[in-house]
């Protein structure tokens, strides 16, 4: 790998460790207004077209303290740490905030902001989350127009659908380099570590779309393909709503002796796994966009009844070549939790080995982790030698 | 004498109440011979529903009334340990938990019954009697949880039997117009729900073959309307009067039968006692505590597990419980927006007012109003350990309610359907060290004044 490449690399890295510098320097250099975005399906785009910088708010890994008077420590990290945030008035760079998700913890958390800033615009748009109904389009449409006129009373300026296109194609470019690096590993490159694929979509959710991608391309002309080594077992890693899993937890797996080959995490393939079509009107675009994201990384959060998320593993890891799965819960994350079950019943019908792990804001049991993670691959290994 | 009579002696009932136990047995016993008699079951969680089923001639059982009152009659376990087997973690919503566990037990039924296999389910387990749907209702407002729920209990059953959504978008309030029962937020989400409602209608004839009975829907209403009226006309009477003449438990026993006992006469009639019977204690000045020396609101949803323990232990403390969100802020709450000649929008409109739908603006509003009508001391919150959607604005409204009126507030852990959440030391603790600030207030107050 250059020299430019890594450099890149840091670049991207050090934005995903520290947004807040990014944003801080953008809103210097720019004049204009920051977007805070909630978790996992605000059309970014619009604010995007209206010359704002959306970013998608993340974690931060400071311990809660003032925020475990605003929400109780049953709810999940996310929320905890936003809520966190909020109090600590941590959040002042955003000039907005903007939320379509109906998940009842991300609503508490986004009422707290609300409470400790009551200045800052706020803007809720219910996208529903039934997605198969007769109503279903028609009612994605207009919230998709609703976030257009509200982004354009925040930022002061009419939204063209040239702008929008423009938005599109840019995003659909930076999704489309990701997938790049997304899809070589799947195939069996493993020229980057986990740590650095989150650190690629976590700064993708915050920087300036043009800049993310001129970097993501210096980082892709001029890395070598490396393939994965032997004798390490392939996993699969999935689940993980709203925010990224932290690091460690990621080199965790691979130092007991496997590799990540595949993921559906929202920091990971969930994020960039559908483009926004360039050849119709923009707004029906962005509705499509959201019903087609659902059949392609089926969500939990969302009601589809010919959809499975379940079916949808079972196929990535088919294709992968995953030897096992884990899933990565965030604690109390309800439609998570709701859902485990049914992959838990998909996975054994397949004979897919799987552990769950439940991640906390608080730290990572490590020795718990790696005694399981460890008696997984254990299991594998030994169904080898009859499976080859 | 003991303890246990000493605080029993310290409160005094609602006759009434007690009497309409019995109408809640029958309906669950009802419910659970419905395949004997040959009648099509319906599930549904949230909201009430339930009055388009009875016009549809359909057997409702709703599922977060299923999971409650089996926590209230300790028969939660073998349900809450099928859900466990079948991989739900302990932190899920309880009452989800309760009733998918049901589900997976009725489904069993169902498979054995079909291969001839019997006995293999205890069947005198309450859990295991609920029977399966041949269809489901979602419409589920406030809380993500619900509509999930619905989701994951139409997979439990293979996707095999229909189910219908009713999308309820939550009460954020974005706009300034934006409040309780005002604003074009408000009027423009009651027309979207009320043109699901009438699909709702569609789906139902589907399902049952038979042209819907609109007359009967109106009769329904008729009755729920008056049912409501008179539980409100109670209820207000509690509002000036020190000591109460009826506390927050005696409300609680009263959730069955406005959320989803059959509307009928009997209905009326049940709530007619009830207003009746305070009326009278208000005239008598009887009081439902007798040495009420506290008036609390309480704030979460029930812990059916221990509504017995926590109204003896607020009793106890001569603190009369007067009026909570889930019992005074839920439930045809508003019965003057149902027009029964024509209900679908009234009904619409109360499906939106669930408790846990609004915005944390909405909530301080109504928190606060309460408890200056009611002649509110101190807050009791229940922190709901599985219930995040009554849980999340807790905080933000006890910091209001003390910014705004000064009232101290308490967190107590408990769950709706999971006893292993209750922590009973840690309520009685917080309970006096609130009861003495309020003292300390009061006594500043005396002193002031003097
Ligand atoms: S979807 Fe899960 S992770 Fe995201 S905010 Fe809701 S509970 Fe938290
Ligand atoms: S978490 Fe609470 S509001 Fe949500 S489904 Fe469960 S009981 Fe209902």
């Amino acid at each position: 790998m250059t020299k430019q490449s890594r450099d890149a690399i840091a670049e991207l890295a050090g934005v995903a460790e520290n947004p807040d510098e990014y944003i801080a320097q953008w809103k210097r250099d720019k004049n204009r207004k920051v977007v805070g975005l909630m978790p996992m399906n605000f059309p970014a785009e619009i604010a995007h077209a209206a010359g704002a910088l959306p970013v998608v708010i993340q974690q931060k890994r400071t311990p809660i303290t003032i925020g475990n008077n605003r929400l109780t420590e049953f709810h999940c990290g996310y929320t905890r740490s936003v809520a966190d945030q909020a109090a600590k008035k941590e959040l002042g760079l955003y000039d907005g905030f903007m939320l379509a998700d109906h998940c009842i913890q991300l609503l508490g958390a986004s009422d707290i902001i609300r409470d400790e800033s009551p200045e800052v615009p706020m803007y809720f748009g219910q996208l529903i989350s039934s997605m198969g109904d007769p109503w279903s389009r028609e009612q994605i449409l207009k919230k998709m127009m609703s976030f257009v006129r509200e982004i354009e009373n925040f930022t002061g300026r009419m939204i063209h659908e040239s702008d929008l296109q423009n938005s599109i194609q840019l995003f659909n470019e930076n999704r489309r380099l990701l997938r790049q690096i997304f899809d070589a590993r799947r195939a069996g490159d493993v020229t980057f570590k986990p740590s650095e694929l989150q650190a690629f979509v976590k700064s993708s959710m915050v920087m300036d779309k043009q800049e993310h991608s001129a970097l993501l391309r210096q980082v892709l002309e001029t890395a070598a393909a490396r393939p994965s080594g032997a004798g390490l077992i392939k996993l699969h890693i999935s689940g993980h709503f709203c925010h990224a899993p932290k690091t460690e937890l990621l080199e965790l797996i691979e130092d007991c002796g496997a590799i990540i080959v595949d993921d559906d995490l929202f920091h990971g393939t969930r994020y960039i796994s559908t483009d926004i079509g360039e050849s119709k009107a923009p707004i029906e675009a962005l509705a499509d966009w959201y019903l087609d994201r659902n059949v392609a990384a089926p969500c939990p959060t969302r009601v589809q009844h010919d959809v499975d998320w379940d079916r949808y593993l079972l196929n990535l890891v088919a294709e992968s070549g995953a030897e096992g799965l884990v899933v990565l819960m965030a604690k109390f994350c309800e439609p998570h939790m709701l859902y485990y079950p049914e992959l838990r019943k998909a996975l054994n019908a397949r004979g897919i080995p799987h552990v769950l792990i439940e991640t906390e804001h608080e730290g990572i049991p490590v020795e718990t982790i790696r005694t399981r993670i460890e008696a997984m691959l254990e299991r594998i290994r030994r169904k080898e030698p009859s499976a080859a | 004498m003991s303890i246990e009579n000493a605080v029993a002696n310290k409160t005094t009932r609602l006759a009434s109440t007690d009497a309409g136990r019995g109408m809640i047995s029958a309906y669950w016993e009802n419910i659970f011979t419905a395949r004997e008699r040959g009648s099509q079951v319906v599930w549904y969680n949230g909201s009430a529903v339930n009055p388009f089923f009875q016009a549809a001639g359909l057997e409702w059982a709703h599922g977060e009334a299923f999971s409650a009152r089996l926590a209230a009659q300790k028969l939660e376990k073998p349900a809450q340990l099928a859900g466990k087997e079948y991989g739900y973690v302990d932190e899920l919503c309880s009452y989800a938990r309760t009733h998918l566990g049901c589900a997976v037990l009725a489904k069993n039924a169902q498979e054995q019954a079909q291969s001839g296999v019997v006995g293999l389910i205890d069947q005198k387990e309450l859990a295991s009697r609920l029977p399966a749907p041949d269809f489901f209702v979602n419409a589920y407002a406030g809380c993500s949880t619900g509509q999930q729920w619905d989701e994951i209990t139409y997979r439990v059953f293979g996707k095999e039997v229909p189910i219908f959504n009713v999308s309820l978008p939550f009460l954020w309030g974005n706009k300034p117009d934006a409040g309780y029962l005002r604003g074009q937020e408000w009027e423009d989400a009651s027309d979207y729900v009320s043109a699901q409602l009438y699909k709702l209608v569609e789906f139902i004839e589907s399902m049952t073959g038979r042209p819907f009975d609109w007359d009967a829907l109106r009769q329904n209403m008729t009755y729920i309307k008056r049912a409501s009226e008179l539980r409100r006309e109670a209820m207000a009477m509690c509002k000036a009067v020190a000591p109460t003449p009826a506390t927050y438990w005696d409300w609680i026993a009263t959730i069955a039968h406005i959320n989803f006992l059959p509307a009928s006469q009997a209905l009326v009639d049940y709530f007619t006692a009830v207003r009746d019977e305070i009326a009278m204690r208000v005239d008598q000045r009887i009081p439902a505590i007798k040495s009420e020396r506290y008036r609390l609101y309480f704030d979460g949803i029930m812990n059916w597990n221990k509504v017995g323990v926590l109204a003896r232990k607020f009793a106890e403390h001569d603190v009369a419980v007067v009026c909570g969100r889930y019992t005074h802020n839920a439930f045809w709450q508003e019965p003057h927006l149902i027009n029964t000649d024509d209900p679908i929008r009234g009904m619409a409109q109360h499906y939106l007012l669930c408790p846990s739908n609004h915005g944390v603006q909405t909530l301080k509003y109504l928190t606060n109003r309460d408890c200056v009508d009611y002649g509110i001391d101190g807050i009791v919150f229940h922190s709901t350990r599985t219930c995040r959607a009554f849980s999340s604005p807790q905080r933000l409204l006890a910091k209001s309610a003390h910014e705004v009126l000064g009232i101290p507030s308490m967190f107590f852990e408990g769950d709706i359907a999971d006893e292993s959440f209750y922590k009973g030391e840690l309520l009685e603790s917080r309970l006096e060290a609130m009861l003495e600030s309020i003292d300390v207030r009061r006594a500043r107050g005396q002193l002031a004044i003097a």
